[in-house]
């Protein structure tokens, strides 16, 4: 099982460069980590997996924009819009990780589109860089949207990934602080080990269950 | 008020945290109070004076800390959203809990002092994205910089391989 951190932003995005972000991470457990708009390379012990995040477009451009990244190893994630995109979204083959729900609004990720991410094996993220960072209502609204997340992903069986989001090495936690505090939002150890190989679970390659044989 | 006797006394857990980035002077009184404000926003007052947390000193770069014992779990959870002192980023990363301060330090005795800028040949300027950088930290691989020439500089988190190296011997005549 690998421990992945689903989102990291090295420079120039943030302070601090892939290889640095590489070698904290391995010192605090991970196996692998996704870095958004750097190449993937392998480091003695650590994967970074190259990643792009999509915002701000429309669903019929996500498609297409999927479709440049299909079969390159990227980890495809957008962010969060209203319960009909996120839907659409959530639909789309190719899309990998849905992010943002911590600051969405609370009727965007219903039990609709909790079903077609659980079919569809697109992940929903958990940004603790709002738990870590944020203070007062955004950190209370972040924390209520993932327990509410948690409530539909044990009844869906939805991936789940968790995300430092973190533009620094200062703003990577360890496992165990990350397991620790997602504690706070009610998911247990089982949740927490799912959750940190969610990007496996969304990038493998799937055999289908049913297969027709002529 | 008289000290209790030991079995009176309420049992204490001491944590061993190193304190990134290295190198940063830090007064144990703001790291308490910044310590203080990451337990109270996050766990609330009644939490917070239950868990009892203080810091003991602050050497080498670590802190040790204390807490009431069974709170260290939460004690730990709020020290991972300490993310600032005196408006500077810094992180705690937890390294040991134990049961008496003694351990601790014979723990931080293993871990030794870290490298420090001193072992960069002086004659060497390095050079990242372009933009000419002064090393202010240097541990192992791990190298911290600061950018040359600009009012608002920032720390940038770098690797020894990223840094490209300007020898004063091979800058050509004439520039």
């Amino acid at each position: 099982m690998m421990i992945t951190d689903a989102c990291v932003r090295p420079y120039p995005a943030g302070d601090s460069s892939v290889r640095r972000f590489a070698l904290e991470a391995r010192s605090m457990g991970y196996d692998s980590i996704v870095a958004d708009g750097v190449p993937g390379v392998t480091l003695p012990g650590i994967t970074v997996i190259p990643g792009t995040f999509i915002s701000g477009k429309p669903a019929r451009d996500v498609q297409s924009i999927t479709k440049k990244y299909r079969g390159s190893g990227t980890v495809v994630s957008v962010l969060m819009g209203d319960n009909g995109f996120n839907r659409a979204v959530a639909g789309t083959s190719g899309v990998h990780i849905l992010r943002g729900i911590g600051a969405a609004d609370k009727r965007a990720f219903d039990h609709v589109a909790a079903k077609i991410a659980a079919d569809n094996l697109t992940a929903i993220d958990i940004d603790l860089s709002v738990v870590i960072f944020g203070r007062g209502r955004l950190r209370q609204k972040a924390i209520h949207r993932y327990q509410d997340l948690m409530v539909l992903q044990h009844r869906f069986e939805f991936p789940v990934t968790l995300s430092s989001n973190a533009r620094s090495v200062l703003g990577i936690r360890a496992v165990r602080e990350v397991a620790g505090l997602c504690s706070l939002f009610g998911m247990d150890e089982q949740d927490i080990k799912s959750a940190f190989a969610g990007i496996e679970t969304v990038t493998r390659k799937h055999e289908p269950d049913v297969r027709v044989i002529p | 008020m008289s000290v209790r006797p030991p079995t009176l006394r309420e049992k204490k857990r001491y944590l061993l945290a190193r304190i990134d980035p290295s190198g940063i002077a830090v007064d144990p009184k703001d790291l308490y109070y910044a310590m203080y404000e990451a337990v109270v926003s996050l766990f609330g007052d009644m939490a917070a004076a239950s868990m009892q947390p203080s810091v003991l000193t602050v050497e080498d770069g670590y802190a040790i800390l204390r807490c009431r014992r069974g709170a260290e779990r939460e004690f730990a959870i709020a020290l991972s959203t300490l993310t600032s002192y005196r408006e500077t980023p810094l992180a705690l990363r937890i390294r040991a809990i134990s049961g008496t301060v003694e351990s601790l330090r014979e723990r931080l005795e293993q871990y030794g002092e870290p490298e420090t800028v001193s072992k960069v040949p002086d004659t060497t300027e390095f050079v990242f994205a372009s933009v000419p950088v002064e090393v202010v930290n240097w541990n192992g691989h791990k190298v911290d910089v600061i950018e040359k020439g600009f009012k608002n500089t920032r720390r940038l988190f770098l690797t020894e391989e990223d840094l490209e190296r300007n020898h004063a011997t091979t800058i050509p005549d004439g520039v």
